[in-house]
C-alpha cells in the first residue's frame, strides 16, 4: 500500500478522449510528485518552440505523495506548463481541497493536452471520467462556476475553474479552487486557450498508506506541537498581512511602481486595520493553520465587499503599489480579481505600470479610455480590472502584461515595465533586499515570490544591502522551494508544518519508498527539479542574459525607502557568478554535463549541448 | 531585578552581536526601554511609526513553553523574555 495512486488522467481535448495511465515508479523516486513530477512530464513531452497558447502546450496538474493525508499543509496541487507571459517553464501551486479529492478518486494528477472546439469541463466520480459540455458555464465568474457545478453534481463537489480572464486569454489568468488560486505565470490562460472551463470531482477518502499507524502517530505529534506554535498562531490570526508594516519600514514594500519605498497612511491597510474587518478563517484541506482571512467591508463605496485576503502580496499589488490606502477598494479589488480569475500580483503590477506612464505623460486620457490614473485614487483601478478581465478597450493591452504592453506602447515605456522574463515582480524591492533580488533574477519562471526566499537575509542574519556572498543562499533557497513544491508542502510549513527530518519520516510512512528516509536525498530532488527547469529554458534559448533585473533596479537610486534609500543593484553580475558556481552551471547559466550526470539527468545533456558552447 | 532578553538575529544588529543581554525593569515595556538604553536603535526595529509593536515580532515569556505577553506584563527576577521575528515572506 502507498499514498501514491501511481496513476494519472491524460485528457486530450482535441479528441475528447481521456485515458488512465501509470506513472513510472522511477520518476516518483527521482521527482517525488507535484512540481518535480510535473516538470519531468513537461520536459519529456513538450518539444522546444511550442507556442504557449497553442494546442501543443500541455498543463500538468500534479499532487504530491502526502496530499490528502492527515499531515499538515500538504494537500496543495502543482500546476506546470509553458507560460504565455514568459515562454519559460511555468509553475504555480494551488491550495484548497480539489487536489485532495482528486487523490481520493484514485488519481495523482491530470495531464491536459490538445484543444477543444467548444467549451468543456471534466467531471470525475465513481462512475468514471466524463468530459462534458460547458456552454452554460462559459462566461460565468469563478464563484458562479463553483455554484453551478455544485448545483449539478452535489454540494460536496470539489471544483477548480478558470474565470472570464482565462476565457478571454488575459495572460495572467489563474486556476482557482474555492478561494485559493494557482496564481502566477498564466496557467489559467493556457487552460482558457484549450477551452476547458473547470474540473469537478466527487469522491471520498481515506487514502491508503504504507504504514497507517506510524503515519497517524507522526502526524498527530506534529499537530500537537503546532497548537502552541507562535508562528502558526501568527499565521492563523493575521495571514501574511502582518508583514506589511515591517517590510514597509525597511524599504522592501515597493510604492508607486517601485519608484519609492514609503507609503503615507500604510497603517490603513496594515494588519490591525484588516483584522478589524475579519469575519472568519479559511484554509486548505487538512491544515489547522487556516491562514486565509475572510474580510468584509462595512460602509462606504465598497460596502459588503468580501474576500479571502488580501495577503501580503495583494495588499501591495492593489494597495501600496498604487499608493492606494482605501481598505474597502483593496478588498473589493481582491474579490474582483478572484471572480475574474486573474493573478492579483501581475494585475496590480501592470496597472501600476499604467499609472506611472500616465504620471510621466507617456500615455494620456486618450489612451486610457478617458481614465485619469492618479496615484492613490483606486476608482480607475477598479475600472481597469474589469476592462482587463473582459479584454475591453485599454484593458486589452494591459491584459498582455507589462512586457508586451510596453513593447506596443513604445516611447520609452519599457523602462517602467517592472518584470523579469515577462513575469511581473511581486512585493519585494530588489534594491532593499539584494539576495531576494538575485532569486527573482535567476528564477526559471520569472519574478515570482514563490520561487525561494532568502531566509537568513530576511531574518537579519545577513545584511540585506550587501551584494556579495549571496549566491549559495539563493541556490539553496530555490532548491528547497522546489523540494517543498514537490512534496507538496506549503511554503509556510517551516512555521505551520514540519521540518526536514519529520518530512522524511512522513514520506516513508506514507509511500514505503525507503530512499525518502534520508532528508538529503529528498532535498536533492529539489536541486534536480530546478536543474531540469533550467534545461527546459535553455532548450528555448534562455541563458545568462535573461537572468537580470529591470533597468530601474540597476540604474536608479531607490527613493524615500528608510534604510534602503539611495540603493542601486550594482553587482548582479558578481552574484550571478556565485549562484551559477553554487549550482554547477557554466558562467552562461547552463548546467554543466558533470552536474547533469551528478543529478541523474545525463540524458538531458545532448538536448542542451549546442547551447553550452 | 535582573531579566534576560533573548534577541532574534535582526535585533543583534543594534546589540552588536549580543544574543541575550541582561536588562532591568518591572514590566516588559520597561525592559525594552532598558534594552534601548544599552543598544540605541533597538526600538526603531521593533515599533511602527505610530509606536506600536510591529507584528513581524512577537514577545514571549519563556517559562514552561513560550507564552505571549504584552508590554505591560509584569516580569520577575530571573525571567527570560524571548523576542521572535516572523519573517518568512508573503
Amino acid at each position: 500500500m502507498s499514498s501514491y495512486n501511481g496513476k494519472l488522467i491524460r485528457l486530450n481535448l482535441t479528441t475528447g478522449k481521456s485515458q488512465v495511465e501509470e506513472i513510472p515508479r522511477a520518476w516518483l523516486k527521482d521527482f517525488l510528485g507535484g512540481r518535480g513530477l510535473g516538470v519531468k512530464y513537461l520536459y519529456e513531452e513538450l518539444k522546444p518552440g511550442v507556442e504557449p497558447l497553442s494546442a501543443d502546450n500541455k498543463v500538468i496538474m500534479m499532487m504530491g505523495p502526502l496530499g490528502a493525508t492527515t499531515a499538515m499543509s500538504v494537500s496543495r496541487m502543482a500546476l506546470v506548463t509553458k507560460s504565455p507571459l514568459t515562454g519559460t517553464v511555468a509553475k504555480s501551486v494551488m491550495g484548497g481541497s480539489f487536489g485532495a479529492f482528486l487523490k481520493f478518486a484514485g488519481y495523482d494528477g491530470i495531464i491536459v493536452e490538445g484543444e477543444s472546439a467548444k467549451p468543456v469541463y471534466l467531471h470525475i466520480d465513481k462512475e468514471g471520467i466524463h468530459l462534458l459540455d460547458a456552454a452554460d458555464l462559459w462566461g460565468l465568474d469563478t464563484q458562479q462556476t463553483h455554484q453551478k457545478l455544485r448545483e449539478k453534481h452535489g454540494k460536496s463537489t470539489q471544483v477548480a475553474c478558470i474565470g472570464p480572464a482565462g476565457e478571454n486569454l488575459v495572460r495572467y489568468a489563474v486556476l482557482i479552487s474555492d478561494l485559493r488560486c494557482g496564481g502566477r505565470t498564466g496557467v489559467g490562460t493556457v487552460l482558457g486557450a484549450k477551452k476547458i472551463k473547470a474540473f469537478a470531482v466527487n469522491s471520498s477518502g481515506p487514502l491508503s498508506l504504507h504504514d497507517p499507524d506510524g503515519f497517524k502517530k507522526l502526524a498527530r505529534e506534529i499537530i500537537e506541537g503546532l497548537k502552541t506554535s507562535p508562528g502558526r498562531i501568527k499565521m492563523s490570526d493575521f495571514g501574511t498581512s502582518y508583514l506589511t508594516l515591517g517590510f514597509e519600514k525597511v524599504g522592501i514594500f515597493p510604492v508607486k511602481n517601485f519608484q519609492e519605498g514609503r507609503l503615507e497612511g500604510v497603517e490603513k491597510i496594515g494588519d490591525e486595520a484588516l483584522a478589524n474587518i475579519k469575519i472568519k478563517n479559511d484554509g486548505c484541506y487538512g491544515c489547522m493553520a487556516k491562514c486565509g482571512q475572510v474580510r468584509q467591508v462595512s460602509g462606504g463605496t465598497y460596502d459588503g465587499a468580501t474576500s479571502e485576503g488580501p495577503d501580503y502580496e495583494t495588499i501591495w499589488s492593489l494597495g501600496g503599489n498604487l499608493a492606494n490606502t482605501d481598505i474597502g477598494a483593496l478588498i473589493a479589488a481582491d474579490s474582483l480579481c478572484d471572480k475574474l480569475g486573474m493573478d492579483t500580483v501581475s494585475a496590480g503590477n501592470t496597472i501600476g505600470f499604467a499609472y506611472e506612464l500616465y504620471q510621466r505623460g507617456i500615455i494620456t486620457k486618450k489612451d486610457t479610455d478617458g481614465l485619469e490614473l492618479n496615484w492613490g485614487d483606486p476608482a480607475p483601478m477598479m475600472t481597469l480590472l474589469e476592462k482587463i478581465g473582459s479584454r475591453q478597450g485599454f484593458g486589452k493591452l494591459l491584459g498582455e502584461g507589462t512586457k508586451r504592453a510596453a513593447a506596443q506602447i513604445g516611447k520609452g515605456a519599457e523602462d517602467y515595465a517592472i518584470h523579469i522574463k515577462g513575469l511581473e515582480l511581486p512585493a519585494y524591492e530588489p534594491r532593499a533586499v539584494k539576495g531576494y533580488g538575485l532569486i527573482l533574477a535567476t528564477s526559471n519562471i520569472g519574478a515570482s515570490h514563490m520561487y525561494g526566499r532568502p531566509r537568513d537575509e530576511l531574518a537579519g542574519k545577513k545584511d540585506k544591502l550587501t551584494e556579495v556572498d549571496k549566491g549559495k543562499d539563493a541556490a539553496s533557497a530555490e532548491s528547497s522551494q522546489a523540494t517543498q513544491d514537490s512534496v507538496i508542502q506549503c511554503s509556510f510549513s517551516p512555521v505551520t508544518g514540519f521540518n526536514a527530518q519529520q518530512r522524511s519520516e512522513l514520506l516513508v510512512a506514507a509511500t514505503g519508498f525507503k530512499e525518502f528516509a534520508d532528508p538529503a536525498y529528498v532535498e536533492k530532488i529539489g536541486e534536480r527539479t530546478l536543474c531540469l527547469e533550467r534545461c527546459f529554458n535553455v532548450r528555448e534559448g534562455f541563458d545568462r542574459k535573461d537572468d537580470t533585473l529591470p533597468k530601474r533596479m540597476r540604474t536608479e537610486p531607490l527613493q524615500n525607502a528608510g534604510p534602503a534609500t539611495g540603493q542601486v543593484f550594482k553587482n548582479l553580475d558578481g552574484l550571478l557568478d556565485e549562484y551559477y558556481d553554487a549550482l554547477g552551471y557554466t558562467r552562461n547559466g547552463i548546467p554543466s554535463t558533470e552536474k547533469l550526470n551528478q543529478l541523474g539527468l545525463g540524458g538531458v545533456a545532448k538536448d542542451i549541448e549546442k547551447f553550452s558552447k | 531585578m535582573s531579566v534576560r532578553v533573548k534577541l532574534p538575529p535582526i535585533l543583534q544588529e543594534p546589540s552588536g552581536g549580543v544574543e541575550a543581554p541582561e536588562v532591568t525593569g518591572r514590566t516588559v515595556g520597561e525592559c525594552l526601554e532598558s534594552l534601548e538604553e544599552q543598544f540605541p536603535g533597538t526600538k526603531d526595529y521593533l515599533f511602527d511609526r505610530q509606536g506600536k509593536l510591529l507584528r513581524i515580532f512577537g514577545i514571549y515569556l519563556d517559562a514552561d513553553g513560550l507564552r505571549p505577553i504584552e508590554l505591560d506584563t509584569t516580569v520577575r527576577d530571573g525571567d527570560e523574555i524571548v523576542i521572535l521575528n516572523f519573517l518568512m515572506g508573503g
